[in-house]
C-alpha cells in the first residue's frame, strides 16, 4: 500500500517521537515553551505542505485559514461561552468551508495568480475584521482572556506535540499512497494527470479541504494556547513568512522537511536571542534563509539525504575493498 | 461632491500608476512576479529621507540619489538572485518575498521600527472650489504622467525599447534575432528598481515612512497588473485609474478603513470572472 522506503522512514519517526516525548524531562519550562511554539509552526507548515508542497498551488493565504479557525473558536467561546469540545470542531468545520472558498479560484487560475488571490484573501480578512462589527470581533485590538485547553508548559507541550506528530505521520503516510502520488503529480503536470483519467478537480478539492482542516485545527488550538487573538500578527505577512520559510527551508513536498524547517527556524531564532537581542536577529535569520534557499532549493531534507547517502556510500566502499 | 472624488481620485491614480509601472514591466518582460518590488519602494523612500532630512542634501539631489540607489538595488537583485534561479517562476516569487522581508529587517536595524514622517516635496495645498489637495500629490501625479510618457517613447521609439518588446513577446525569437535576453532583463530590473524608488519617495511623502510600508504598494501593483492584464502597459494605466477612483470613492463615501478592502474584492472578482484582466492578451 505504501511506497518503498516507508519502513526506514518509520524508524526516523520513532526516534523523533521518543526524543520529543523525553524532552520535558531534561529541558526547563522556558525551553519547553519554545518547543510548543515550534510544534504549532510545524502544524501550520504541514498544512501548507499538504496543499502547496504537493500540488504546486502555492498558497500565500494560509494565515487566512488559520485565522478563520482561530476567530471561529474565539468568538464562540468569548460571546456564547461554549465549551471547547464544541468550538474547536466547529472551527475546523468552518475552516474547511473556507478552504472550499479558497478552492473556487483554483479551478480557473494557477501558479502565480493563485498565490496572489490567496494573498488577497488574507489582506481582505485583515481589513474586514477591523471594520465589520468591531464590537463582536474586537476590532483592531482583538479578543483576550480566551480559555485554554490545558494549563502549564508541559501539558501544552504534550498536547501540541501529540497533534503535530499524529498529523505529520498521517500526512507522511498519505503522500506515500497512490493518492499522494496523484497529488504530487498535479504539481508536475496537471494535464498529464487528467490525461491518465484522474479527476484533478476532485483531487485538488481533497487537498484543499485536508489542508484547511489541519490549518483550522492548528489555528484554533494555537489561539487557545495564546489566550488571545488579534488581526495584527495573524493576518500578517511575517506570519505567512514564518510558515513559508519553514516549508521551503525544510524541503517542500516531503512533510518531514517542513517539520524540520519549523523546528530549525524556531530554535535558531530563540538560540540567537542571548547573543543578538535586537532586531538584527531577524536580519541574520532572513539572510541565512535566503542564502540557504538559493543554494539548495530543496531544503534541509535534501541536505540530510545527501549527507546520509554520502556516509552510506563511503561505508559500502570501505566494506568492498 | 463629484469634484471631491474626481480630483483626488485622478491624482491618486497617477501615483498608483507610477507605483505599478515598474512592477508591470518586470512581469511583462520576464513573466515573473517580483514580490520584492515593495522593497525598492521602501528603499527609495528611506534613502531619500536619509539624504534630504538627515544629511540635508537638498530635495533635487536627494531625489536623484534615491532613484540611482533604486536602480543599483534592482541590478543587484537581478544579478544575485534572479539570474541564479533561471526563470523558475515560483522560486523567484518566493525568494523575492524573502528578500523584501530581509530589506524590512535591515531597515529596522538601520532606521528603528518607528514610523517617520517625511516633509512634502513641495509644501502647500491647492484649492479648487472647496476641494483641497496637497501640492505634493499634484507633483507626484504630474511626475508620474511625465515618467509614463517618457517610458512609452523609450519602449516605442528606441532600439533598446524594441528589443524589450521583442523579449516580452517571444524570448526565443529574440535570441534568434541577436538580442541577449539576459541583458534586456538586467536593464528592466534596473529600470524597475529606479521607478520603484521614485514611486517610494512620493508614496512616503503621501503617507509615511515605516518598515512595513512595502506591503500596501505591492498589493496595489499586483492589483493593477491583474485588473489591467499581463503585458499591457495601457491596461495597467487604465487599471491604476480604476483602482485609484475606487479607493477614493470608498474612502470618501463609505469608510476610510475600507480602502484596501475594495481593492482586494476587485482582485478576487477579476481573477475569478476574467482571469486575463481587462486588456490582457496573454494566456495564464
Amino acid at each position: 500500500m505504501f511506497a518503498k522506503g516507508t519502513n526506514k522512514g518509520f524508524l526516523g519517526w520513532m526516534i523523533f517521537g521518543i526524543a520529543m516525548l523525553a524532552l520535558p524531562l531534561f529541558a526547563s519550562s522556558a525551553t519547553v515553551r519554545i518547543f510548543v511554539f515550534a510544534n504549532y509552526i510545524a502544524i501550520f507548515a504541514i498544512s501548507w505542505d499538504v496543499l502547496s508542497g504537493r500540488t504546486g498551488y502555492i498558497s500565500f493565504g494560509h494565515p487566512f485559514l488559520i485565522g478563520i479557525g482561530g476567530y471561529t473558536t474565539a468568538l464562540l467561546t468569548h460571546h456564547l461561552d461554549m465549551p471547547l469540545y464544541i468550538t474547536i470542531p466547529a472551527a475546523v468545520l468552518v475552516t474547511m468551508i473556507a478552504g472550499t472558498l479558497f478552492f473556487l479560484p483554483a479551478l480557473r487560475i494557477r501558479g502565480t495568480y493563485f498565490a496572489l488571490v490567496t494573498l488577497a484573501f488574507m489582506e481582505l480578512m485583515y481589513g474586514l475584521v477591523q471594520v465589520v462589527a468591531p464590537d463582536i470581533t474586537g476590532g483592531t485590538r482583538g479578543l483576550t482572556g480566551l480559555p485554554s485547553i490545558v494549563t502549564g508548559a508541559v501539558s501544552n507541550y504534550y498536547l501540541s506535540f501529540g497533534v503535530m506528530f499524529t498529523l505529520g505521520l498521517a500526512m507522511w503516510l498519505l503522500i506515500r499512497t497512490r493518492l499522494g502520488t496523484a497529488l504530487g503529480s498535479i504539481g508536475m503536470n496537471e494535464e498529464a494527470v487528467r490525461a491518465c483519467g484522474l479527476n484533478t478537480t476532485k483531487l485538488k478539492l481533497f487537498a484543499f479541504t485536508l489542508s484547511a482542516m489541519i490549518a483550522g485545527l492548528g489555528g484554533a488550538m494555537y489561539i487557545h494556547y495564546l489566550g488571545s487573538i488579534a488581526p495584527r500578527g495573524l493576518f500578517d505577512v511575517s506570519f505567512l513568512f514564518t510558515i513559508l520559510v519553514a516549508c521551503l527551508l525544510g524541503g517542500a513536498g516531503t512533510i518531514t522537511g517542513p517539520i524540520m524547517g519549523a523546528f530549525f527556524l524556531t530554535l535558531l531564532l530563540e538560540f540567537l536571542r542571548p547573543y543578538i537581542p535586537g532586531s538584527e536577529r531577524y536580519l541574520i535569520y532572513g539572510v541565512a534563509t535566503l542564502v540557504l534557499y538559493v543554494l539548495q532549493p530543496r531544503g534541509i531534507h535534501r541536505l540530510i539525504q545527501i549527507t546520509v547517502n554520502w556516509f552510506v556510500e563511503g561505508f559500502m566502499r570501505r566494506k568492498s575493498t | 461632491m463629484l469634484i471631491q472624488i474626481l480630483l483626488p481620485g485622478l491624482l491618486l491614480s497617477g501615483l498608483y500608476a507610477l507605483i505599478a509601472i515598474g512592477f508591470t514591466m518586470i512581469f511583462s518582460v520576464g513573466r515573473v512576479l517580483n514580490l520584492g518590488y515593495g522593497a525598492f519602494i521602501m528603499f527609495g523612500g528611506y534613502i531619500y529621507y536619509q539624504s534630504a532630512q538627515i544629511l540635508g542634501l537638498g530635495k533635487v539631489p536627494s531625489f536623484v540619489i534615491a532613484t540611482a540607489a533604486g536602480v543599483l538595488l534592482g541590478l543587484i537583485v537581478y544579478v544575485i538572485l534572479i539570474r541564479k534561479l533561471k526563470g523558475d517562476a515560483i522560486a523567484i516569487e518566493i525568494s523575492t518575498l524573502i528578500f523584501a522581508i530581509v530589506t524590512q529587517a535591515a531597515i529596522i536595524v538601520v532606521f528603528s521600527p518607528s514610523p517617520k514622517s517625511m516633509w512634502p516635496l513641495i509644501p502647500g495645498v491647492l484649492r479648487v472650489g472647496d476641494v483641497i489637495v496637497t501640492y505634493n500629490l499634484v507633483v507626484a501625479a504630474v511626475t508620474s504622467w511625465v515618467v509614463l510618457a517618457a517610458l512609452f517613447l523609450f519602449i516605442g521609439k528606441t532600439h533598446i525599447g524594441r528589443a524589450i518588446r521583442a523579449v516580452s513577446m517571444d524570448p526565443k525569437g529574440a535570441v534568434i534575432s541577436g538580442i541577449d535576453p539576459d541583458r534586456i532583463n538586467l536593464i528592466i530590473w534596473g529600470l524597475s528598481g529606479g521607478l520603484g524608488a521614485m514611486a517610494g519617495i512620493f508614496l512616503a511623502t503621501y503617507t509615511q515612512l515605516a518598515p512595513a510600508m512595502w506591503v500596501a504598494p505591492l498589493i496595489i501593483a499586483v492589483a493593477v497588473v491583474i485588473v489591467g492584464g499581463i503585458g499591457s502597459i495601457l491596461g495597467g494605466l487604465v487599471a491604476a485609474h480604476v483602482i485609484g477612483m475606487l479607493e477614493t470613492i470608498t474612502t470618501t463615501l463609505i469608510a476610510a478603513e475600507l480602502r484596501g478592502v475594495a481593492t482586494m474584492l476587485l482582485i478576487i472578482l477579476v481573477l475569478i470572472i476574467a482571469p486575463k484582466g481587462l486588456f490582457g492578451k496573454a494566456e495564464l
